[in-house]
């Protein structure tokens, strides 16, 4: 006991609960010892060696510039985003089972749209879909001189892969099933 | 509580193997000296015999690594090994983040020389509220009475694993006595 080897005594009201700390004494297995010295002698490194606790928050700030990397590389300009968004009316046939579906190349804005109704209930454009329009290149107004020509507008979703819900698509369709072509904008 | 008998006296502090030896020699000869020792430290703070085994093993395994580097002129190898088990349990307890819970199912390796079941049992149930209690004490009351009471180091030791003088460690170690006692009879 430590106040023996020392030469003081422990005080009276302490004797008690000493006498029970005395009893607790655990032993280990018999062949606890054999087990050790095999993973001595197979070259265990300790767990704690492999992977020193300061080299956790190094490691932690590492990945997050990978990541940070990654994010830029993913949002850099040149890399084609695509955007499906479904389900509307866009072909004015009354019910909401039409998608658009508009590809975009970074921050220059959609160069491809297809709006398609979704036949098979996925929610996104398939080869089940009949696409009603597909559009490529620069915004433009389509002849409207037609009679019975509607103008159809939804507002607002993330169309450009942004993240914002900021955007629009607009349509001119022939009700029920004709599309003469379609926008997509940002209200700015 | 007469049914039981103390453990015998620690083990004299040990030497540094020589350096022909191998590092299982080394760490048989240290485990001789100092294993069980070691083991009840580790034991008093862990809820489990399997845990205190594992911790035990972690640290002669890293006794072992950072053999190189023990100065025996710095202090005997049984403080330098109480050095290596206490930041090995402080690695751990950060680990872990979780209370220790203690239940008599855990008490397998309770030395006891109980005449009958009984007697055991009635001493498992004392030793689990002891160490219910003790569990409920700062790191620093805990660490002072493992070393003091589990391992069987005198104050001068215990201060030395702990980086501070035997007054110092006698004064610590009896208001964590105090402490525990007011946990165990409120």
């Amino acid at each position: 006991m430590p106040e023996i080897k020392n030469g003081n005594q422990t005080p009276e009201n302490l004797k008690k609960l000493e006498r029970l700390l005395r009893l607790a004494r655990f032993h280990p297995r018999a062949s606890f010892q054999a087990e050790l010295l095999g993973r001595v002698r197979r070259g265990e490194k300790p767990a704690g060696s492999r992977w020193p606790s300061f080299l956790y928050g190094r490691m932690a700030a590492v990945l997050a510039g990978f990541a940070a990397v990654l994010g830029l590389i993913l949002l850099q300009p040149g890399r084609r985003i695509t955007v499906d968004r479904c389900c509307f009316d866009l072909d004015g046939g009354g019910i909401a089972d039409d998608g658009a579906s508009i590809s975009g190349i970074g921050q220059r804005g959609p160069f491809h749209i297809s709006v398609y109704e979704d036949r098979d209930g996925s929610g996104d454009l398939t080869a089940a879909d009949i696409v009603r329009f597909e559009r490529t290149g620069s915004p433009e107004l389509a002849q409207l001189a037609s009679p019975g020509i509607a103008r159809i507008q939804h507002c607002c979703q993330d169309f450009d892969g942004e993240g914002p819900a900021d955007d629009g698509i607009f349509v001119l369709v022939t009700p029920p099933d004709r599309v003469h072509t379609a926008a997509i904008y940002q209200l700015r | 509580m007469s049914y039981c008998t103390a453990d015998s006296p620690a083990a004299p502090p040990g030497n540094r193997p020589k350096p022909e030896q191998t590092a299982e020699a080394a760490c048989r000869l240290w485990y001789e000296e100092h294993g069980e020792a070691l083991y009840r430290y580790l034991r008093f703070h862990l809820p489990t015999a399997d845990s205190a085994e594992d911790l035990t093993a972690e640290v002669f395994l890293r006794a072992i690594q950072a053999f190189d580097r023990f100065n025996p002129s710095l202090g005997s190898s049984r403080a330098w090994l109480f050095r290596i088990a206490h930041n090995a349990l402080r690695d751990y307890e950060r680990q872990t983040r979780r209370r220790t819970l203690v239940s008599l199912a855990d008490l397998r390796d309770l030395e006891c020389n109980a005449a009958s079941p009984e007697e055991r049992l009635l001493l498992e149930e004392e030793i689990a509220g002891l160490l219910a209690a003790f569990g409920e004490l700062s790191a620093r009351d805990r660490e002072i009475i493992g070393l003091s009471y589990a391992s069987n180091l005198s104050l001068i030791e215990a201060g030395a694993v702990l980086g501070i003088s035997a007054t110092a460690a006698r004064t610590r170690l009896w208001r964590a006595l105090n402490r525990l006692r007011k946990v165990l009879s409120p």
